[in-house]
């Protein structure tokens, strides 16, 4: 698939790696000629320097041709311009990031399809989801489920004295015969287990399984569910509008910054919310708030670190659920190996979301699930393809893939090897990075 | 996540690996000129086939035995990987030379296949008519497959280098200061290049055939001057057709082509022939070629050389476009233009032509920084405050990368003048010594016959031999490749 990636920022230049990665034809388009370069010496892509709200700069690119245009620039209104620039000239679909909710509000989308903007990316605003999704279930880490729950995939990470541990894998699955592990996240690497690996103790397991049998995967792991309801938040960003914005039915949040600028303009974007200023890594001040009380704590400022230490704070203190904004890649995985509930990151679930277009899934009904070196994807098994021709164990599937489960119908079920799909069955793929043209294969 | 980071310095089985699929690609070029000795009915296609399977069973060993851990592939993998595959292809590509009808000794077969896959054209062989069709072959194909490159052929071909890893040999391979892309993906730059080559190989070939040439010596000679290199089938070289302006006319044509930018040609044959007329490079290349024109004859008028109107057009013509892409081909009475001639020569080989071409020399690029700088540098003098900037292409260079072609052009010096003077060492004549020396690091090739010290390289003594193919070397991978890996930087952590 030709895709043209316009702004090598974070965002951009993560995606061009992961997509590169993945056997797609990359063009990247920026002003800035240095970042390029380093680039284009190292990574299986062309780069073109030029303003990508050009004509010029989008035309050397081949943005007229291409199948996919995602603008990424750290300004939605260049986004917006560079995607309507990209549709004009001729380019299939087109998808801008933005960073406020006045674009993505339905009653605006006629004009924003109009402007030449096909699909929207708010990595806020799924930031800001994922974060209420964590703080709706205490006991896992991530989350991701199809057609209202139907099938439903969660990792969960282990603890000393969870029932389950030790066993293995083929062990479990016999007397579990409701639920499929799908992956391993152990020591920064994601696994995708076969029946002689064993459970180890502070292993992250991903199970996927349908909506009945949840309770019971609560007690397997040993987990207990708690009732979130005071909220502390530290940082006003744009993530803690949003999911104030989201969420303030629900819960109740008192967001703390050390901004007193943005404090004086935080209750005009946040109803029902309390706004302290000060800097919540003094402990002082935390008590003072009554962070003995809090349900959750969740660190959303600009700095990764700030947000990590302070997530261990106030695990410290006392607060039963941390959600912490993690920005750095590298970090992600030395975070989820601490004692954080849950990490999130705005590019993992930007990537997501391309990851769900390219694979032409109905994304509607998903919602994505970003991992740091997997992708977690819904795909309908056209008439045909190669996945549809022989029981799953007969396929010869690649190790990097595994199918979890499947909707026929309006029934979730789980796949085990002796399961036929067919056609029209959305399946859920559970895939390590680098396999995603291989899924897509077997798909179509 | 942290499974890419390396634990190797070098990634040996992989590059192990990696050579084995190149070797076997070698052992398939090898079948064309044992089926051609086979056809001819000569005794050399014996050599051939056991070479064939010699390199492919070696290949299939590398391929399928080294099991690499990881296929991650840095930086220093591509540089070695890139230097020692054109060493190791030499080293098996000089093995049918041994066994032949007409044997060569080890130090003249290496420097041979050397000379012909670096597109260098330089030979050893006296009376080249008596050696196999086969023979003959080999070395027009030697020269095809370096001309274009044996990493970026391989590239095209095999689906499992489209990674980063291949990147990394791309980078080490093609001649140029930035390696420009012309497709997304390297598998497609690779693609798309070895097409347009092809493509213009075949035509080639086919006008040649039209005119006075046999089939045979038509694919030889049109290997040989697409690719640049200049390895003739007959001992007298392309003067055996000296008569024929359609033979020359055709010859100056592809030579000419085979120095433009390969990614220039591809973007033309697209339709974007703006591409051509806003290229800087492109222009510089012809207008050195018009002058060089009028300076040969103007040396040729003064020197009572002219007989008939092709001596002052096709044939310096000739000679200046074989010289300045690295060519190497010689026209009849070249020596007796005098000395004049040569120097310009000189100058010639030092410039070489486009970079992304198939031509050798420092590249009319780094030569284009190298005069703007120094124009620069001039003004500098009178005006110190003044912010002045390299513009080539219409887009400004950044400093760092003029001072990196200001170094590769000094070292490019300075291994002209280390190898000549290592060549005098074994009492080779100066002038001699300079011009072979020159001749080989900017892969022309051009015979040492020219200064008048023997007919060819068969002359030089063996140490001498060896010299100059680790010019060749070095010089067709564009020092930097070759030369990195002496650095003690390079193996150390």
């Amino acid at each position: 698939m030709k895709i043209v990636i316009a702004g090598a920022g974070e965002v951009g230049s993560h995606l061009a790696k992961l997509l590169s990665n993945e056997e797609q034809d990359i063009m990247l388009v920026d002003d800035n000629a240095e970042r390029l370069a380093i680039l284009d010496a190292n990574y299986n892509l062309m780069t073109v320097v030029g303003s990508p709200t050009s004509f010029v700069g989008l035309r050397e690119a081949g943005a007229g041709n291409c199948d996919l245009f995602i603008a990424v620039t750290p300004y939605e209104t260049n986004n917006i311009v560079a995607c309507s620039i990209a549709k004009n000239l001729g380019a299939k679909t087109t998808v801008a990031r933005i960073s406020t909710y006045d674009f993505m509000d339905p009653a605006n989308e006629s004009h924003v399809k109009r402007m030449g903007v096909d699909r929207l990316i708010y990595p806020e605003y799924l930031a800001a989801q994922e974060i209420i999704n964590a703080l709706k279930r205490t006991w896992v880490r991530n989350w991701f489920e199809l057609h209202d729950g139907r099938i439903i995939l969660a990792g969960v990470k282990l603890r000393q004295g969870a029932p389950i541990v030790g066993m293995k894998l083929k062990d479990f699955a016999f007397t579990n015969r409701n639920f499929h592990v799908s992956a391993i996240k152990r020591n920064h690497e994601t696994i995708i287990p076969r029946g002689d690996d064993h459970i180890d103790v502070g292993d992250i397991l991903y199970f996927t399984t349908t909506r009945d049998h949840i309770q019971e995967l609560i007690s397997l792991t040993g987990k207990t569910e708690q009732r979130i309801k005071r909220v502390l938040i530290m940082g006003g960003s744009k993530i803690a509008i949003r999911l104030v914005n989201l969420g303030h039915e629900e819960f109740r949040f008192k967001i703390i910054d050390n901004d007193l600028d943005n404090c004086h303009k935080l209750p005009q974007k946040c109803p029902d919310c309390e706004i302290i200023h000060g800097d919540a890594r003094d402990t002082d001040l935390l008590a003072d708030i009554g962070i003995a009380d809090m349900d959750a704590f969740i660190a959303l400022t600009d700095s990764s670190e700030t947000n990590i230490f302070t997530c261990l704070t106030a695990k410290e203190l006392g607060v039963k659920k941390t959600v912490a904004d993690v920005e750095t890649i590298q970090f992600i995985s030395q975070a989820e190996n601490l004692n954080i509930g849950t990490v999130v990151n705005k590019k993992l679930l930007a990537s997501s979301t391309i990851f769900q277009l390219l694979l032409d899934a109905d994304s509607s009904t998903a919602k994505c699930l970003a991992l740091a070196d997997a992708e977690v994807a819904e795909l309908e098994a056209r008439p045909g393809s190669k996945i549809t021709r022989s029981a799953v164990k007969d396929l010869s599937l690649p190790r990097d893939l595994t199918l979890a489960g499947l909707i026929r119908g309006d029934e979730g079920m789980l796949i085990t090897g002796n399961t036929v799909i067919e056609p029209g069955d959305h399946v859920l793929v559970f895939c390590l990075a680098g396999a995603l043209h291989k899924v897509e294969k077997l798909f179509n | 996540m942290f499974k890419n980071l390396r634990t190797h310095l070098i990634n040996f089985r992989q590059l192990v690996r990696i050579m084995g699929w190149l070797l076997m690609i070698e052992a398939g070029f090898m079948l064309f000129p044992t089926f051609t000795c086979l056809a001819y009915g000569e005794s050399d296609w014996l050599p051939f086939a056991c070479t064939a399977l010699l390199t492919g069973g070696v290949g299939v060993l590398f391929a399928f035995k080294a099991n690499p851990t990881s296929q991650h592939m840095g930086k220093r993998d591509g540089f070695l990987l890139t230097a020692m595959v054109w060493v190791i292809f030499s080293l098996f590509g000089l093995i049918p030379f041994l066994f032949c009808s007409n044997p060569l000794s080890y130090s003249d077969a290496f420097f041979e296949a050397m000379s012909g896959f670096t597109t260098t054209g330089a030979t050893v062989l006296n009376s080249v008519s008596d050696m196999s069709h086969g023979v003959h072959l080999w070395r027009a194909m030697m020269q095809w497959i370096g001309g274009m490159g044996i990493i970026l052929f391989t590239l095209a071909v095999i689906p499992m280098l489209n990674h980063s890893g291949g990147m990394q040999m791309f980078n080490a391979e093609v001649t140029g200061i930035t390696h420009d892309k012309i497709r997304p993906r390297i598998s497609q730059t690779a693609k798309s290049l070895w097409f347009i080559y092809l493509l213009l190989t075949l035509i080639l070939i086919l006008l040649l055939w039209c005119g006075p040439m046999s089939f045979f010596e038509s694919v030889c000679h049109a290997f040989g001057a697409i690719s640049t290199g200049g390895y003739s089938s007959s001992s007298s070289g392309i003067a055996q057709w000296h008569d024929s302006i359609y033979i020359k006319s055709v010859l100056i044509v592809f030579m000419f082509l085979g120095g433009v930018n390969f990614g220039l040609i591809f973007k033309t044959v697209q339709g974007d022939f703006s591409a051509l007329r806003k290229n800087d490079v492109f222009r510089v290349y012809v207008t050195i070629i018009g002058i060089m024109l009028v300076m040969f004859s103007i040396s040729i008028l003064l020197r009572g050389q002219y007989t008939d109107w092709q001596s002052i057009t096709i044939d310096p013509l000739f000679q200046i476009v074989s010289t300045i892409t690295s060519t190497g081909f010689t026209v009849n009475n070249f020596e007796s233009w005098g000395p004049y001639v040569l120097s310009l020569t000189f100058v010639m080989m030092f410039f070489g032509s486009c970079a992304g071409s198939t031509s050798g020399g420092a590249k009319i690029d780094r030569i284009l920084y190298l005069f703007k700088n120094a124009k620069n540098e001039l003004y500098r003098c009178l005006y110190p405050n003044s912010i002045l900037s390299v513009k080539v292409n219409g887009k400004v260079v950044s400093p760092e990368l003029v001072s990196k072609v200001i170094a590769f052009l000094c070292i490019y010096m300075l291994l002209t003048v280390g190898g000549g003077m290592a060549l005098t060492l074994f009492d080779v004549p100066l002038i001699d010594a300079f011009f072979s020396s020159f001749s080989c690091l900017s892969n022309t090739g051009l015979g040492a016959g020219i200064t008048g010290y023997g007919n060819s390289y068969d002359i030089l003594p063996d140490a001498a031999k060896w010299i100059l193919s680790a010019l060749m070397l070095i010089g067709r991978l564009e020092i930097f490749t070759v030369l990195v890996l002496l650095t003690p930087a390079f193996w150390r952590r």
